[in-house]
């Protein structure tokens, strides 16, 4: 019955939403949807061999939409040349670029205008010219009307039979429309407001020649050329503004590989993301088993009291303790430079801040070596202990050769586990230093950042021009690394063994 | 006499005799002691710090000290209903907290909730039922897995934008299209932990359900998830947790004041303005941390167990 109810409310959205998507011309994802909706409708209303299905459908929908789409969007977009200056699409741009091109010439002529609404309500301009025409314009083109429909006084148009000049505040909020309000008058000429009550007609300075897929400069000539780049570029290597959004095979990731500005920074940011990962698992590691081994004795006085204050850290979402260490390390303010009388740039001086970086990612990894190391070391058998130490071997042989080894059996997935997991952290650079300070000659990297902050700031650093086809291609090579590394974690812990 | 009781005796004067060595050597602990108490000073003292400083009155970063002269609530009054005085910085006169706390609230528990309810769904399909695919279903789990859904944060970015253009609602600015996102990552390592857990429950007790005439449905809502009550917990609680700590996916779908997330909004909040907004920001601070704090108290015991199988973040 709840099965009937549930059903029912998908087929209505799914109906709603193809509705709404064919309004949009979305003709492929209202097939898409389409489909989907069929088949899932198939699944709950078939009894027989689509069981399982019932039960995998829900999450795997998910799965597919926002982890499997753009896994596959990720790889798409890696190869293109997808960045601020190259969103539009072909024809987008090149109406863009004649667009951009038109201007005023010398002696052009002028218009007085007055903007107005038709009976629907459509937004259009009335316009006299020097020898005192009247017409209509709107963004198909320019249409004359009688001269005596429109009254003119003190060169400004007040009234026109058929049409409601706009004024005042209604006049105000259309500033932006009017300023992208164009009326063409052929031959790629186009009339433009200037203001509220003048309009100038405007030449072309580039011809576009379809055939060739190229732009002409109208004054002297000059060629501009589709480049295959997604860029139309002159024999000068002047290019057309704006470019649009095409495939560029695997330019991004030659481009990191031999452009300077990229490859520099790039080889300093992976060097320090493995250091970084490397350091944080080991040091965490080394202190979290110092700890467990120093708490690890039965029948110490305040042994619990111990543990459960040393996993307080663990319970405090990492972003709220990254965020206060960020004021902490302050130099100027932090509590730590007033508190020992010093003034470090913790956070500002590149090897300080390297340092701050480590030292509050250990500091909130230790407490879970702590745990894990525990729960190994409780894990190990008397007995072997029982038996070294009757061999003869000394408090410091036993851990070395018994202790240890045995534990790290236990720990070693788990210190590669939390390897991949720090080799992403991008809240612990984000949060603390923003990946920075700035590398000198890098506008984007900076001294601390890892290779996911490094990528997060390509696309999407404000002010500094977004370069998603670099962005995911950077995203493709981190893939790579932490793919290698899972593969040998799961080879060592056999997780697969669990498929039977 | 059992066996099992013999041997306990045999034992008994065994472990009297080791706890005798043990107690001669008490002394020795001294530097336990010391270690246990550098560590916890180090572990802490931001902690104490950030409570001290949610209390004093004095709200820049550099007058405060560690106990506080005077003890107010002010910063938490300016944390919910904006600055009483002025400062200088005009950016962040509205109060925007509580909109922070209940949108990451809503953003983390709904994500935790349904995470736990897909993964669980897809778990038990994998657990009972034997068809064609299954092996390669949870192969490709867990391999999708290993492409984290930060990587392709650049794409969620694009895809997004792009539904959004069509239907508002699950476009850049929503807290809809944040969750639709977080349960892209629902499955994978949850299906396989929770998996794990359905086969250690007996078929017998499904199967006999299936006898007295229940279908599976109402099997896995009466059978299974009352029985795995403790590994739902710990995975409801991990999905809320990393939910919570998210930063890149949140700020690159959730532009303004009252519609971001506590990271989000705490970072923006902060940012370069220390000194001026301490105080309100560890007020902030510990009111985020209650939620997980609890949640982390309520289900403490499974997640240690849970950490040696690799579970849990680190």
């Amino acid at each position: 019955m709840i099965k009937i109810v549930l059903l029912s409310i998908v087929n209505a959205v799914a109906v709603w939403a193809a509705i709404v998507l064919a309004d949009h011309h979305k003709w492929r994802a209202v097939a898409v949807l389409v489909l989907v909706t069929v088949v899932i409708d198939f699944i709950y209303l078939t009894n027989r061999w689509t069981l399982p299905l019932k039960f995998l459908v829900p999450g795997t929908v998910f799965l597919l939409a926002f982890q499997a789409i753009p896994v596959v969007y990720t790889i798409n977009v890696a190869f293109t040349n997808y960045s601020t200056g190259h969103i539009l699409s072909h024809s987008e741009a090149v109406s863009a670029i004649k667009q951009n091109s038109l201007s005023e010439p010398a002696n052009g002529a002028s218009y007085t205008i007055a903007p107005a609404r038709d009976s629907s309500a459509t937004f259009l301009l009335i316009l006299q010219n020097e020898s005192g025409e009247t017409f209509v314009g709107t963004k198909d083109g320019l249409k004359p009307i009688p001269r005596t429909d429109v009254t003119v006084s003190d060169g400004e148009i007040t009234k026109a039979r058929g049409y409601k000049i706009l004024q005042g505040a209604e006049l105000a909020t259309l500033d932006k429309q009017l300023s992208s309000f164009t009326v063409p008058v052929g031959a790629g000429k186009a009339i433009q407001p200037q203001g509220f009550d003048t309009a100038v007609v405007l030449e072309p300075t580039l011809r576009y020649d379809a055939q060739r897929d190229s732009f002409v400069r109208i004054s002297d000539g000059a060629v501009y050329r589709n480049n295959g780049l997604g860029s139309y570029v002159a024999a000068n290597h002047t290019e057309l503004e704006p470019g649009w959004k095409t495939y560029i095979g695997v330019r991004n990731f030659s481009r990191i590989l031999h452009s300077k500005l990229i490859r520099s920074p790039f080889l300093k940011v992976f060097a320090w993301t493995l250091f970084f990962a490397t350091s944080v698992v080991f040091v965490s590691f080394a202190i979290g088993l110092l700890l467990a081994v120093t708490l690890n004795k039965p029948g110490m006085a305040l042994l619990r009291t111990y543990r459960s204050l040393l996993v307080i850290p663990y319970a405090v979402p990492a972003f709220l303790s990254l965020l206060v260490w960020q004021g902490l390390l302050n130099d100027d303010f932090g509590v730590v430079n007033q508190l020992f009388h010093i003034n470090i740039p913790w956070l500002f001086d590149p090897w300080w801040a390297r340092v701050s970086v480590i030292f509050v990612s250990v500091w909130l990894t230790v407490p879970y070596f702590f745990l894990v190391s525990l729960g190994a070391l409780q894990s190990i058998p008397g007995e072997l202990i029982e038996a070294a130490r009757v061999d003869g071997a000394g408090a410091r042989q036993v851990f070395r050769k018994v202790t240890l080894p045995l534990l790290l059996v236990a720990v070693a997935p788990l210190m590669i586990a939390s390897f991949a997991f720090n080799f992403n952290n991008f809240n612990n650079i984000y949060l603390l230093t923003q990946g920075g300070p700035a590398m000198p000659n890098s506008p984007i990297a900076g001294a601390t950042d890892i290779l996911i902050s490094y990528t997060y700031k390509i696309a999407f650093a404000a002010g500094k021009g977004q370069d998603y086809g670099l962005a995911t291609a950077i995203g493709i090579i981190i893939f790579f690394v932490v793919a290698t590394i899972s593969a040998i974690s799961f080879s060592r812990t056999k997780a697969l063994e669990n498929l039977a | 006499m059992s066996t099992a009781e013999r041997t306990a005796e045999l034992t008994l004067p065994q472990a009297s005799e080791r706890r005798g060595p043990r107690r001669r050597r008490l002394g020795d602990t001294w530097w336990r002691h010391v270690i246990a108490v550098v560590a916890i000073v180090i572990a802490l003292f931001p902690i104490a710090y950030v409570v001290s400083a949610a209390f004093n009155a004095d709200s820049s970063l550099s007058g405060s000290a560690l106990i506080p002269r005077h003890v107010t609530l002010d910063n938490f009054r300016e944390l919910f209903f904006g600055q009483k005085k002025s400062v200088g910085h005009a950016t962040f006169q509205n109060a925007h907290y509580g909109n922070w706390f209940l949108n990451s609230m809503v953003v983390a528990g709904a994500t935790a909730l349904l995470t736990v309810l897909l993964s669980a769904l897809a778990a038990y399909a994998f657990s009972r039922f034997r068809f064609r695919g299954r092996r390669f279903g949870m192969v490709a789990l867990l391999l999708i897995q290993m492409f984290p859904q930060l990587l392709a944060v650049v794409a969620i970015y694009l895809i997004v934008f792009n539904a959004g253009e069509v239907f508002h609602f699950i476009g850049l600015n929503t807290l809809t299209a944040l969750i639709l996102v977080y349960l892209g990552g629902a499955m994978g390592v949850n299906t396989w932990l929770m998996k794990g857990f359905f086969d250690t429950i007996p078929k017998e007790l499904d199967e006999s359900a299936r006898v007295d005439g229940a279908t599976p449905a109402q099997v896995f809502w009466g059978v299974i998830l009352p029985l795995a009550a403790p590994v739902l917990a710990v995975i409801a609680l991990i999905s809320f947790i990393t939910t919570l700590n998210d930063f890149a996916i949140a700020s690159v779908i959730l532009q303004t004041q009252h519609k971001l997330t506590l990271p989000v909004g705490l970072q923006q909040y902060i940012d370069q303005k220390y000194s001026e907004h301490w105080g309100p920001f560890a007020a902030g601070v510990l009111i985020a941390a209650v939620p997980a704090a609890l949640l982390f108290a309520a289900t403490q015991r499974y997640i240690v167990q849970g950490l040696t199988s690799g579970a849990v973040k680190g």
